[in-house]
């Protein structure tokens, strides 16, 4: 008798053992990809996926082009250098530069620039680009006017070589590199641990992979973890320069915001004519010019709007979205540099 | 008044410490970036070389004589004269050599000048590298387009094409002490391929050039060369180069020059063996030099 029961309740553990995925079948919700997470709860697919059938694509030369500019082309040639004057990481970075996905704002992303050793760019960071549904968001059409933005918004590749043209100004990329570029970025993309999940939602969003069950909700979750797009909206420029925005600065954060973001290209010409570097002159002569009216080099108005690019050159400044400098950011490198 | 040894210990240690505060900030760090703004100083090459890929289109002027017997009121203090025009360009071969091509006027008796330059900048002042100084080699060749005459005993009968030419080489040690000012030393060596008998086809010379920053985009510069040669004397009608300048950097690739100088002719191959303008005797000219990069 004991023996019949034994004998049962082996076969019913086995059952519930075989037909539960959840038992079995478990790679941990850490280290799966967002994506794929996002298409097992019925998302959509996004439109950039890599193209297998383009030839001579690799994510290894995506990451070449993206870092150094040049790469070899499958028949095993050098690359014209991508741009004269910039990289994709004079503006980007690649690496996640925000504490929390779901909140990423200039304050978090600067403390935590500094404690990872990353610059503090215009640009958002590519980690997770592939997770995004659109590029060049709102008031990028009043930079690339809006015919070029809806071309390029929806599309990824398109926005690729929006930037090696338009950013970068530089040549246009060929088909194979676009999608090498994009191939990188996917090597780039968000993981599960990348989202600051609490116990409770981690546990919504497997009970939905598992069960089968509250996927929408759990859909709707996990888009609320990260960004969908990347917002981007202009500063305007103070009425009366000398009062600037009105903001007491703290000079120790404007010291890292100038070390961190405007030595990153300016740091002995590095991408730019006009060279910068930690001494007083140049100091001073920043500080002058937030004090400059009238001008179209008043420091305000160079972080809002950029530069246009000089006579016989392209380079120029791109300028810095709020969502990338806060008003109070701003203030603070101002009073660093009026010290 | 006597100097006590305590007090010449005292003021040698102040000497000391003044001399390593200004040379602290350089003792730590990267490599250092612009020792003086741009190629040139005045006349003499700086220890700069252009980036790799980089142009520079240069225009250079030097005007009459501002007085003495050639200038005053009836040449407009030498406004409405041009002792020497330069217009070149110039190519950054690699990180660490540049090489250029010129037209001058040539204020000297060879004139119509094509000019060819080759600069090699082999150590750049880096204070983890433990090298405290910048070093550059020189070599500049003009060659002199002007018609042959008939007159056999002139350096401009050209009897042969090598006569057409005069070289000069040289060495230049540069160190930027702190943002505000750098010094450059030189020596060098000027051969002409033919000189009237009794003139020196070699003339050793030195330079020496420094940068004053006075504003992040507002520099004065000073520039002096001296010649050594047999021939080279102030009894024979010879000076040296001295001049002094105002920098101005826009910001935008631009560099602008204007310049106060005794010397003539704009290159070394003019001005080592042909400068005859006394400053004393106001022999000296306003000059201006324009340079733009572009990046290739």
């Amino acid at each position: 008798m004991l023996n019949q029961i034994g004998v049962v309740l082996f076969i019913v553990i086995g059952f519930f053992m075989v037909g539960s995925p959840s038992l079995l079948d478990k790679t941990p919700l850490s280290d799966q990809s967002v994506y794929d997470v996002h298409l097992a709860l019925g998302g959509e697919k996004v439109a950039h996926e890599i193209n297998p059938e383009i030839e001579g694509v690799s994510a290894e030369k995506g990451k070449e082009l993206f870092h150094t500019g040049v790469t070899t082309k499958p028949n095993g040639d050098k690359t014209k250098k991508q741009s004269k004057h910039f990289l994709c990481t004079s503006c980007h970075n690649s690496v996640q530069e925000d504490p929390n996905l779901s909140n990423p704002n200039p304050e978090d992303r600067l403390n935590y620039s500094r404690s990872e050793g990353l610059p503090f760019l215009q640009g958002t960071t590519m980690h997770g680009v592939t997770n995004r549904r659109t590029f060049y968001n709102d008031d990028y059409r009043y930079k690339y006017g809006q015919e070029t933005v809806d071309k390029v918004k929806t599309n990824l590749r398109e926005s690729i070589q929006l930037c090696a043209v338009g950013c970068a100004q530089g040549r246009a990329l060929n088909t194979w590199e676009i999608e090498s570029i994009l191939a990188y970025y996917w090597s780039l993309e968000l993981q599960m641990s990348d989202l600051s999940l609490t116990e409770n939602e981690q546990t919504e969003i497997e009970l939905a992979l598992n069960e089968r069950e509250g996927q929408a909700e759990a859909l709707e979750l996990l888009n609320q973890k990260y960004l969908q797009a990347a917002p981007a909206h202009f500063h305007d420029v103070p009425t009366d320069v000398k009062k600037g925005y009105e903001i007491e600065g703290n000079p120790e954060n404007g010291k890292l915001i100038y070390e961190m973001s405007c030595l990153h290209c300016h740091e002995n010409g590095r991408y730019s004519y006009y060279s910068l570097d930690k001494e007083s002159l140049s100091l001073k002569h920043l500080a002058k010019h937030f004090n400059k009216k009238n001008s179209p080099y008043n420091s305000y108005n160079l972080i809002a709007k950029g530069t246009l690019p000089v006579v016989g050159d392209k380079a120029y400044m791109p300028q810095y979205p709020m969502e990338r400098l806060s008003k109070q950011q701003i203030e603070d490198l101002r009073a660093y540099v009026s010290q | 008044m006597t100097v006590t040894p305590n007090q010449n210990n005292m003021k040698q240690s102040i000497l000391l410490t003044a001399i390593c505060m200004m040379t602290v900030p350089f003792l730590f760090g990267q490599k250092v970036y612009q020792t003086f703004k741009d190629t040139r100083v005045i006349n003499t090459h700086s220890t700069e070389v252009l980036e790799k890929g980089q142009m520079d289109i240069r225009i250079g002027h030097r005007f009459g004589d501002m007085f003495g017997d050639r200038g005053g009121w009836p040449t407009f203090y030498g406004l409405e004269q041009a002792e020497d025009v330069l217009i070149g360009a110039e190519y950054g071969l690699t990180k660490d050599i540049m090489v250029g091509i010129s037209r001058t006027k040539g204020s000297g008796p060879l004139g119509q000048n094509v000019n060819g330059l080759v600069k090699w900048r082999f150590l750049e002042q880096n204070a983890e590298k433990n090298f405290l100084v910048s070093a550059a080699f020189v070599g500049l060749m003009s060659t002199s387009t002007l018609e042959a005459n008939d007159e056999g005993t002139s350096v401009t009968a050209f009897q042969k094409f090598s006569h057409r030419n005069v070289f000069h080489t040289a060495i230049l040690v540069a160190r930027k002490f702190n943002q505000r000012f750098s010094l450059q030393l030189g020596a060098g060596l000027t051969h002409r391929n033919l000189v009237i008998e009794g003139d020196d086809n070699d003339i050793l010379n030195f330079s020496a050039s420094s940068r004053i920053q006075v504003t992040k985009s507002f520099g004065l510069i000073l520039d002096a060369a001296y010649a050594v040669a047999p021939n080279i004397t102030s009894e024979n009608g010879f000076y040296p180069g001295l001049g002094v300048g105002f920098e101005f950097e826009t910001g935008g690739g631009h560099v602008f020059q204007i310049n106060v100088t005794n010397t003539s002719g704009i290159l070394a191959t003019d001005y080592i063996p042909y400068t005859t303008s006394n400053w004393g005797d106001g022999e000296f000219r306003l000059g201006f030099t324009i340079s733009r990069q572009f990046k290739i």
